[in-house]
This record gives C-alpha cells, sequence and structure tokens, in this order.
C-alpha cells in the first residue's frame, strides 16, 4: 500500500498569513469562491421557487416577461450548477489542491480573479435569460459574452491546478489532485466544444447533429465537471474525518480512469427515444453500465476508509453532509444506469422521473460534498470557526428533508406520467394530476431555500464574527 | 523563476504530466468516438416532410427560444406515443438545418412536432393572450406580453410544426375556415343548419347511446369545466374568455333549440362534433383526449342543461351496455317477485 501524504502533511502548520492586499493572501481566492457558492446557491434556490409557484399556480406571476416560466427555469438550473455548486466545490478544490501537494497555491490573484470573470458570467448569463436572450439548448443557454467569461475564469483555474501541480514538493500526487487538475483542464476542452462557442450567435451546430453535440457536453458537465470536483473532495475528506489512510489507492486509480473513458460515452442516452444512430445509444446504454465500476471504486473507497469509525460522520455536521453526499451517490448512480435502458425510458423519460434523478444528483450528490467540503475548510482558509455548528444541523436536516420530498414526490409524479401517457392518455389529462405532487414539491422547495438562506448567514458571519482560531 | 522553471522541466515527464496529457487523449478520443464519428456518418439529408421555413415561421422560433418553451414542449414523437403527432415517428431529417435542436427532454406540455394545423389560427392566438382560456387546466404561462406582433410571429411558428404535413393540416383548416366562416356570417341559424349538414348523414340520425341519468350529466359537467368551458362559457352560450378572440365564435348552445328533429336533439351530432371538432374553426377535436363515454356523457350534460331536449327516449335499436339497458334498472328496495308457485302443475 503507498504512503498517504494526508498524514505526513510538509505544510507548515500555523504559520502566519502572509501580507499583502486580500486577493494576494493565501486562501483568499478559496474565500472567495466558497463565498460566491454559498450566495449563488440562495439565489439560484430562489429561481427554482419561481419555477415551483408556476408548476401550481400558472397565474401568479402572469404577463411579467422575466419571471416567466421557460426563463425562470433556465436561470435556476444555471445559477444552482454553476452559480452554486462548481463554484463551491471548486472554492473547496483551491484550498485541498495545495494542501495535498504540500505548496501553495501558485497564485492568489489569478484564482481571485478568475472568481470575477465567472461570476460575471453567472451575472451576465443570468440578466440574459431572464431578458430572454438564450441559446436554448439545456446547461448551454448562456449566452455567448457569458460563455467567454466562464471559459476565462475556467482556463485561469486550469492554469493555476496544473502551475500548482507543477510546483509540487509533495512528489506523490494524491487522487484528489488528478480529479482537480482533470476535471478543469477537461472541461476547458468540453465547454467551448459543448456550447458550439466556434457559432457565438446561437451556439448551436445545425440540424439533429445538434442534440449529439449538446448531450455529449450536457453528460460531461456533470460527468467531467462537478463529479470529479465532488469526488476529489471526497477523497481529501473521508481519510481526514475518518482518521485513517485511504484504503486502496489503486482503487483510487482505475476509478479515475474508468470514469473518464466511460463517461465520455453515455451523452447519448439522453437521447433514446430520439432519432440519432442506434448504435450511438447502444454504446451509452452499455457505458451506462459500465459507469457502475467507477462509482463503486469511489464509494469502496470512501466507506472501506471510514469502516468502523463511521460514529466520527455523526458529530460532525460537516462529515454528515459528506457522509450523505457519498450515499445520494450510490442512489443516483444505480437509479442512472437503470433509467439509460430503453425499457424503462418508456415509462421515465419526458416527465419527473428525471427531474427528481436530476435534483438528487446535482443536489443530493454534488450539492452536499460541496457544503459539507466548504464547512470542512471554512476554518482553515478564514482562520475562524465556522459561526454556529447548529446552524449547519439545521441546514443539513432542512435540505436532506426537502430533498427526500423532491426525490419521492417527483419520481412518483413522474411515474404516474409516464405509466398515464404509455396507456394512451394525452398530456393535458395528466397535467391536473400533477397538482398535489407540485404543491408538495413546493412545500419541499421551501424547506431547501430556507435551509440555503440560514447556509448563506452562516457563512457570513464566521466572515464576520467566526471565533478566531489561535493564529 | 527559475527554480519554478526547473520545476516545469520535472514537471513535463513526471506521472502528473502524463495524467494530464493522457487523460486529455481519453477525453480527444472519446469526443472523436461519440460526437465527430457519428456526425460525420450520419445521413445529413432532410426527410420527406421537410422544408425551408419562413422569415414570420423563424421570428417565432426566435420567441420559443427566448420564453424556454422547449423545457415543457418536446419536439420529437416516440413510436410509444399517443398524443399530438403520433400517425408520423421522428426522423432525423425533420430537424434538418434547424439550429439549435429543440428537442427538448420534457413533457409538461405536450409535444408540439406535429402541431403545425393542429388548431386554427384563432385558437392559436386566445391561447397565447392565456392558456386556460382555450385549455382551462392548463399550466402554461400566458405570453399576453409577447404583443401582438411576437405571437403573430408564434403562431406562424407553431403552424409550420411538422413541415409539409403541417402545410396540408394547415390548408384543411384554411379550406373549411372559408366555408364555416361564410355560414358564420349568414346568422346564427343558418350557421348551425351549415354544421349540421357538415355531420355525416348516419351520426345526424344517431341517438344518444348513453342514457341521460343523472350520474351521466355530473360526469359531464366535470369534462365541460375541464375542456369546454374557456370557449363555450359557463352557461353554455358561447362567451366563454377565449369566445372575444375567435372567428368564427363559439357556438350558443341554447340556440341548438330550434334545430330539432322530431323535437328531439339528435346525440349524434353533438358527439360527432366533440370527436372530430369543427377544423377550420378553433373548436379542436377532442378523440385523443376523451374516451367515447365521456363523450356521451359531455353531450348528455349539453342536452339537459343547455339544449333542454335529449334523444334519450327514442327506441332501443341494438344491444345496451349491460350497465344501460332498461332490464338492467337499478336495484330497488321492491321485494322479489313471488317465483312461479310449483303446486301449480304444467
Ligand atoms: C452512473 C451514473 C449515471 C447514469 C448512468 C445516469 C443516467 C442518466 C440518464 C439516462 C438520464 C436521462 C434520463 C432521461 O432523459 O430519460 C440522466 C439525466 C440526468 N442526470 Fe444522470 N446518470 C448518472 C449519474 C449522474 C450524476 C452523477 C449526475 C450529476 C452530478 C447526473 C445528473 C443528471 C441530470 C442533471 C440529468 C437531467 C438531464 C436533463 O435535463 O434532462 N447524473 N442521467
Ligand atoms: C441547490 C439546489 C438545487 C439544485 C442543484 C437543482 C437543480 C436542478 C436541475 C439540474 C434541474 C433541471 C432538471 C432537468 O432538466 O431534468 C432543476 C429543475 C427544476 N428545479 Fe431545481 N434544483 C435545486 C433546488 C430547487 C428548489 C429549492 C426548487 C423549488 C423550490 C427547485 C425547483 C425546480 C423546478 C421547478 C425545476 C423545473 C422542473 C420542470 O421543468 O418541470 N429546485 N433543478
Amino acid at each position: 500500500m503507498l504512503r498517504d501524504p494526508l498524514f505526513v502533511p510538509k505544510h507548515t502548520k500555523g504559520r502566519p498569513m502572509p501580507e499583502g492586499r486580500f486577493w494576494e493572501k493565501e486562501y483568499s481566492s478559496a474565500r472567495v469562491w466558497l463565498a460566491g457558492g454559498a450566495v449563488w446557491m440562495a439565489i439560484g434556490t430562489l429561481a427554482g421557487l419561481g419555477s415551483a409557484i408556476h408548476l401550481v399556480a400558472p397565474d401568479f406571476f402572469a404577463n411579467i416577461p422575466w419571471l416567466e416560466f421557460g426563463r425562470i427555469r433556465q436561470v435556476h438550473v444555471n445559477t444552482v450548477l454553476f452559480g452554486f455548486v462548481v463554484q463551491m466545490l471548486i472554492g473547496c478544490a483551491l484550498y485541498i489542491m495545495p494542501r495535498v501537494l504540500a505548496t501553495k497555491l501558485f497564485s492568489e490573484p489569478l484564482a481571485n480573479l478568475a472568481a470575477l470573470f465567472f461570476n460575471a458570467g453567472v451575472v451576465l448569463g443570468d440578466i440574459g435569460l431572464m431578458a430572454g436572450y438564450t441559446q436554448g439548448r439545456e446547461y448551454a443557454e448562456y449566452i455567448f459574452p457569458a460563455d467567454v467569461l466562464l471559459v476565462i475564469a475556467l482556463v485561469m483555474v486550469a492554469v493555476n491546478m496544473v502551475m500548482t501541480l507543477v510546483r509540487r514538493n509533495e512528489q506523490l500526487l494524491y487522487v484528489s489532485s488528478w480529479y482537480f487538475a482533470g476535471a478543469i483542464v477537461w472541461t476547458v476542452f468540453m465547454y467551448p466544444l459543448g456550447n458550439v462557442m466556434w457559432h457565438p450567435a446561437t451556439g448551436a451546430e445545425t440540424g439533429i447533429t445538434d442534440a449529439i453535440f449538446l448531450w455529449f457536453y450536457g453528460h460531461n458537465v456533470f460527468g467531467l465537471l462537478v463529479t470529479p470536483l465532488a469526488v476529489g473532495i471526497a477523497y481529501y475528506m473521508f481519510p481526514r474525518i475518518a482518521g485513517a489512510p485511504l484504503y486502496s489507492q489503486a482503487l483510487s486509480i482505475i476509478g479515475f480512469w474508468s470514469l473518464l473513458l466511460f463517461y465520455t460515452h453515455i451523452g447519448a442516452h439522453h437521447l433514446i427515444q430520439a432519432p440519432i444512430p442506434t448504435w450511438l445509444k447502444t454504446v451509452s446504454i452499455i457505458d451506462s453500465f459500465a459507469m457502475m465500476l467507477p462509482v463503486a471504486t469511489v464509494l469502496v473507497n470512501q466507506w472501506y476508509t471510514a469502516r468502523g469509525r463511521f460514529g466520527r460522520f455523526l458529530t460532525n455536521p460537516s462529515a454528515k453532509l459528506m457522509l450523505v453526499g457519498t450515499i445520494w451517490y450510490a442512489i443516483v448512480c444505480i437509479q442512472g444506469p437503470l433509467q439509460s435502458l430503453a425499457v424503462v425510458q418508456r415509462v421515465t423519460h419526458f416527465n419527473n422521473w428525471v427531474v427528481g434523478h436530476a435534483h438528487i444528483a446535482v443536489l443530493g450528490f454534488t450539492g452536499f460534498i460541496a457544503l459539507g467540503g466548504m464547512y470542512y475548510v471554512l476554518p482553515y482558509v478564514t482562520g475562524r470557526r465556522v459561526y454556529s455548528e447548529k446552524l449547519i444541523n439545521i441546514q443539513y436536516w432542512l435540505i436532506l428533508l426537502g430533498l427526500l420530498d423532491f426525490f419521492i414526490v417527483l419520481t412518483i409524479a413522474g411515474l404516474i406520467q409516464g405509466q398515464d401517457w404509455l396507456n394512451g392518455a394525452t398530456v393535458y389529462r395528466t397535467v391536473p394530476q400533477m397538482k398535489p405532487y407540485m404543491t408538495l414539491r413546493l412545500a419541499g422547495g421551501l424547506m431547501i431555500i430556507t435551509g440555503a438562506f440560514v447556509g448563506v448567514y452562516n457563512v457570513l458571519m464566521t466572515f464576520r464574527k467566526g471565533e478566531p482560531i489561535n493564529p | 523563476m527559475s527554480a519554478l522553471w526547473t520545476k516545469t522541466r520535472a514537471f513535463v515527464g513526471s506521472p502528473a504530466a502524463v495524467i494530464v496529457a493522457g487523460s486529455m487523449l481519453v477525453l480527444v478520443a472519446a469526443t472523436f468516438a461519440t460526437v465527430l464519428w457519428p456526425v460525420y456518418t450520419m445521413k445529413h439529408k432532410p426527410s420527406s416532410l421537410w422544408r425551408p421555413n419562413r422569415t414570420l415561421e423563424d421570428e417565432g422560433r426566435l420567441r420559443y427560444i427566448a420564453n424556454g418553451c422547449t423545457y415543457c414542449h418536446s419536439q420529437y414523437v416516440r413510436p410509444q406515443d399517443w398524443g399530438i403527432g403520433a400517425e408520423r415517428i421522428a426522423e432525423s431529417g425533420d430537424y434538418h438545418q434547424q439550429q439549435p435542436h429543440l428537442l427538448g427532454s420534457e413533457r409538461t406540455g405536450p409535444d408540439l412536432s406535429q402541431e403545425g394545423g393542429e388548431h386554427s389560427d384563432d385558437w392559436h392566438l386566445a391561447h397565447f393572450i392565456n392558456p386556460r382560456f382555450t385549455r382551462p387546466r392548463s399550466l402554461m404561462p400566458r405570453f399576453a406580453f409577447e404583443g401582438d406582433r411576437n405571437i403573430k410571429a408564434l403562431v406562424a411558428y407553431m403552424q409550420s410544426l411538422g413541415g409539409k404535413n403541417a402545410d396540408a393540416r394547415v390548408a384543411a383548416q384554411k379550406r373549411f375556415h372559408a366555408e364555416a366562416i361564410a355560414a358564420y356570417r349568414k346568422g346564427p341559424d343558418e350557421n348551425i343548419e351549415w354544421l349540421h349538414s357538415r355531420v355525416p348523414r348516419s351520426w345526424r340520425a344517431m341517438p344518444t347511446e348513453s342514457p341521460v341519468t343523472d350520474a351521466s350529466v355530473a360526469r359531464g359537467e366535470k369534462v365541460y369545466q375541464d375542456y369546454c368551458i374557456g370557449c363555450h362559457g359557463p352557461v353554455g352560450d358561447g362567451e366563454g374568455p377565449a369566445a372575444r378572440y375567435l372567428e368564427p365564435r363559439p357556438v350558443n348552445f341554447t340556440t341548438l333549440r330550434r334545430h330539432l328533429i322530431d323535437r328531439k336533439y339528435i346525440g349524434g351530432i353533438l358527439y360527432y362534433q366533440i370527436m372530430n371538432g369543427i377544423t377550420g374553426t378553433a373548436m379542436p377535436y377532442f378523440k385523443k383526449d376523451l374516451e367515447s363515454a365521456k363523450i356521451w356523457d359531455v353531450s348528455n350534460y349539453l342536452e339537459r342543461n343547455f339544449i333542454g331536449h335529449t334523444d334519450d327516449k327514442y327506441p332501443d335499436v341494438g344491444i345496451p351496455a349491460s350497465y344501460e339497458g332498461k332490464e338492467a334498472g337499478p336495484v330497488t328496495d321492491q321485494p322479489a317477485p313471488e317465483p312461479p308457485s310449483r303446486s301449480v302443475a304444467p
């Protein structure tokens, strides 16, 4: 078994924060990315609230163009995905990456500048969406200028990650650093490709080709961006929390390469019923099942690392978030391959089942890990204890219960829709049936939103009033 | 700086560089295999129904994109579908030159790939102003804020969906619209005469197949409220909220009592019109939404509540459904008839 770098940190402990302007200070960029993520979570879930209200009371925002369902839904999805999840995960990575490499981040100012570009991209993208400027392709809706801002930000982060790798003092590359560097570098390639950025006006290719481009990207934004970031954080956190070395380095290497190999082939499972080449669908379904391998390596590795020490995960709120995040990951990735099967999609495609999957994936898996990572990392990057552990616990329960509500309610709703359509009911007939479920989803959503605001308060108060840790 | 240079040189041959570069290679290979290769080998020919869009249609398409319509409406029909457009399963050539594609991933609302000609222009207008005007239980947002010009473009886009197939349906709408509007302008009774003349003879003689019971009328009322009330109005006078956008206006059911046959109003006429709609007017067909029993129920509701005459008492001509026949009347408290006495010898 390989030596675990986490327990021989060369990183000097208790070293005073270097002087300088705030964007030059050590970990200043992690602070900015984390705080940004927390704030966008609140804004993004509010946009989700707007969408959810529409589905219960369509006249609630009647004739307010910028709150119209189709627009605010895009704001919701892009904001929680990029503003919240991606941003918070990168925030954690900016702290963890130098730690596992026993060096400093290559450039704090660069990472702070990247945050500026990234957030400007989200702001511009969102305003555009509300004003009706959209490219109309799921997860690639942001208009070209916003795409450019995001890509510039990602390039800056990528440079930072790679140069941090270059400057490392720890020769052994802990697997987290693979995932972080990989995620960002891959995304720099895949984001412009999927957003068809060589066509700035439409951001699209023509014909059915466009669907293939889109869903290659639409899947990879989860598979090659948020998943590896979240997995990288889990790989760092589990051994730390458990106080035990990682169960197996070999597994982590298998997991890394197989993730990359299989995830990149499964975009077409979003198009199983659409007129694209059959062989492409077949490949996507087979590789969807193959995905169980990388997922299993991650989960086995984390849970075996924690074996016998799960108690530690229940007393520490950020560890709880982390553990539950991996449990959601397991559920998502059992559900995922099954719903890529044509027989299953006959029922589940086009309805709320998929929306349920999307929420447990993006919020349950990556969102939980982002939050857990953030609360773990905050004291190290601010030099202060988290303002209130109790508030983390409250947030945890609000989001967990709200998300369970989403999962159960949306799955049931989806099954009803799917079975009814299969039996010949028109869509119009299933619309009124959705009312109770959409109402319950609204209730669950309110819990999640409350949780998001509790989180913002807790994070901001940590910056201002958190109890300083002895220098 | 020179320290960094040394480290960079060391990095180039190191496992870290292999990971970064190697993984990029894998990604590029996968992109080739699952994006470029299928795109390269696919046929990129228009399908038999494809035609280029007109300017106004393209404008409408842009509004469709701007408002995120694609998040509730898919645009491809699958083999297992029953709803709008189930006559034609999507082919890749249907999407020729479309940029971006609008396949969609959800059906909060119905699939629209074959929407063209399914409804009349005035139906669409009322529907965009407020979807609940024409479809009372709809969840769709109102689009009055788009303004006349954009709504016009949106309607043109809707009518283009389905390409040449849509054009054929739109042509049918136009043909019957001319007839319908001429009849409508002649006056209410002439209008009804024309409407009846467009119902096949056999249906004009077809008695109500489902007795006008209280239960049937109650079910019919529910159907009426979910499907009809927006145009025909709560009292059946054709003054629902959609009516002011429609030309011809919805029929006022109370005038139908002037068109009795044999002092009865023929249920078959209602059934036929509800089932098939009045193409050319805003009256859509309902045979995909409503099963047979529901159509009879709602026509019973119309007859009892708005027309005041039914043809329920026509002599039975066929074998009734088991629960509807005279013999299968409601269970009563009457004592069972005495069994024939055995004492009477045959
Ligand atoms: C083994 C892993 C997974 C497999 C095989 C899988 C499979 C699928 C399939 C087949 C769909 C499309 C369902 C349909 O349209 O009918 C889907 C949708 C989705 N998946 Fe996954 N999934 C997996 C993991 C994940 C993960 C880890 C995430 C996020 C981090 C995720 C996020 C999503 C989202 C957001 C959608 C909705 C896409 C849309 O907007 O239509 N999935 N998944
Ligand atoms: C941070 C937490 C959240 C995340 C990461 C998240 C993520 C997502 C994603 C990825 C989708 C796209 C689903 C798909 O296309 O299949 C989506 C859709 C949606 N979400 Fe969320 N969401 C979150 C919280 C919420 C909350 C709190 C609400 C409600 C109050 C909400 C309501 C909705 C609605 C209504 C849709 C549209 C579904 C539809 O079109 O039918 N979400 N969300």
